[in-house]
């Protein structure tokens, strides 16, 4: 009986270490995605021809309206936000830029938000590889940039931000449900 | 009577509103599409800067969930790797065979780009060891030639590309690998770090083949 009462034991033990094993994650509602400046870079790097030398990439989540208001209800003005969901959104500079006049060194930083009606408060900041934006530390920010808010006439769906040229280096513009921004990058 | 009728009209209706959506996701991806989740984006929705992927970008990292770690106050935790990658689905096809596409989507002895779209990146955040040769910590693209028992796993600097060929002029390390046989049929490509003794596991699957890269820090 004690043997048959081990065997169930171990039997069990096994069941949950393979249930263990084989759990792998789903996949995200709000699906990762990269942009990059230039636009499309590691298409043209491939094809041996880029036009300019990698400059930007943005790692972020997308989440999707989904029939919700999203600006002053599902996110609150005036409250930090990821810009995007899950993990924190990364911007990585493969040159030094400037953001509103402040300089920012090549590397990686996470990307913040504070939304307001008619103004977006943009936030670079050191801490890397964190989780959304609950271990923000305002100690850690190396700029900030108020932003107007454009209104689309059209519903984004899905959160995007994606680069675009500029005069001066590279717009990165951010839109969800019926507003967008721009953020100008100086190069 | 009447009773039965409302009932089978309210069947007909409903499969022909099931029949209505999915045929509008073919109509949107251009290609026939096992629908196994909700639809990422509605046929209708405005999107003017860059549509959602097919094959959606995810990142794993470990620790495992060392975001989430940091978020939840655990600073002990330190970050050794993460890697970048796209998920393509089985969709209802062979994934793995001897036959070149598109009967297998991906032939053994072929270049595969563990993923879709870029090439998938791993960044290591110090030094490791993989099957005895060192790699310094850093930045690197990783592709695999799959067999049918075992996956050559490569290490390759060429950062930044898209995935459709590797140039393995600057390829670093290969490491092979022995490929095992899923009992389930895995929907979505999947990479995830799991815990080992002397260090991790890189486990890498998809549709009934599944491979594990031990990484040791």
């Amino acid at each position: 009986m004690k043997q048959f009462f081990a065997a169930v034991c171990a039997l069990c033990f096994c069941i949950a270490v393979v249930n263990a094993q084989t759990k792998l994650p789903p996949v995200d509602k709000s699906p990762m995605d990269m942009s990059y400046y230039p636009n499309g870079y590691p298409v043209s790097k491939i094809q041996d021809k880029p036009t300019e030398p990698m400059m930007a990439r943005v790692i972020f989540s997308r989440p999707q309206k989904n029939g919700r208001t999203i600006f002053g209800d599902l996110l609150e003005y005036g409250k930090v936000w990821r810009l995007g969901a899950n993990e924190a959104t990364e911007i990585e500079f493969f040159q030094n830029v400037k953001i509103n006049n402040t300089k920012i060194k090549k590397g990686r930083y996470t990307m913040y938000c504070i939304p307001y009606a008619d103004k977006w408060t943009i936030i670079i900041n050191k801490e890397t590889d964190t989780w959304g934006s609950f271990k923000y530390d305002t100690k850690k920010d190396v700029a900030r940039i108020d932003v107007p808010v454009q209104k689309q006439t059209e519903i984004t769906e899905a959160f995007v931000m994606a680069f675009d040229k500029s005069a001066t280096g590279a717009s990165l513009i951010i839109a969800w449900d019926d507003v967008k921004i721009i953020v100008p990058i100086v190069f | 009577m009447i009773k039965i009728s409302v009932t089978s009209l309210a069947i007909i209706s409903s499969a022909a509103v099931l029949f209505t959506s999915c045929t509008a996701v073919s109509n949107n991806n251009n290609s026939p599409v096992v629908v196994t989740r909700p639809v990422i984006e509605p046929a209708n929705s405005y999107n003017p800067y860059v549509t959602v992927d097919k094959s959606p970008l995810d990142i794993s990292y470990y620790p495992v969930n060392y975001p989430t770690q940091l978020m939840n106050g655990n600073d002990s935790a330190t970050l050794l790797a993460r890697v970048i990658y796209s998920r393509p689905q089985k969709n209802g096809r062979t994934i793995f065979g001897n036959e070149a596409p598109p009967k297998c989507v991906q032939q053994y002895g072929t270049y595969w780009r563990l993923g879709a779209n870029e090439a998938t990146e791993i960044e290591f955040f110090k030094p490791v060891t993989i099957e005895g040769k060192k790699i310094a910590r850093g930045r690197y693209i990783i592709y695999c030639i799959p067999f049918e028992n075992k996956w050559t796993i490569v290490l390759n600097t060429n950062l930044f590309s898209w995935g459709l060929h590797p140039d393995t002029t600057k390829d670093l390390a290969k490491i092979d690998i022995p490929a095992e046989k899923t009992e389930k049929s895995i929907e979505y490509f999947t990479m995830v770090f799991q815990q080992s003794t002397t260090g991790a596991y890189l486990l890498m699957a998809w549709d009934n083949a599944k491979a594990v890269l031990p990484i040791s820090f």
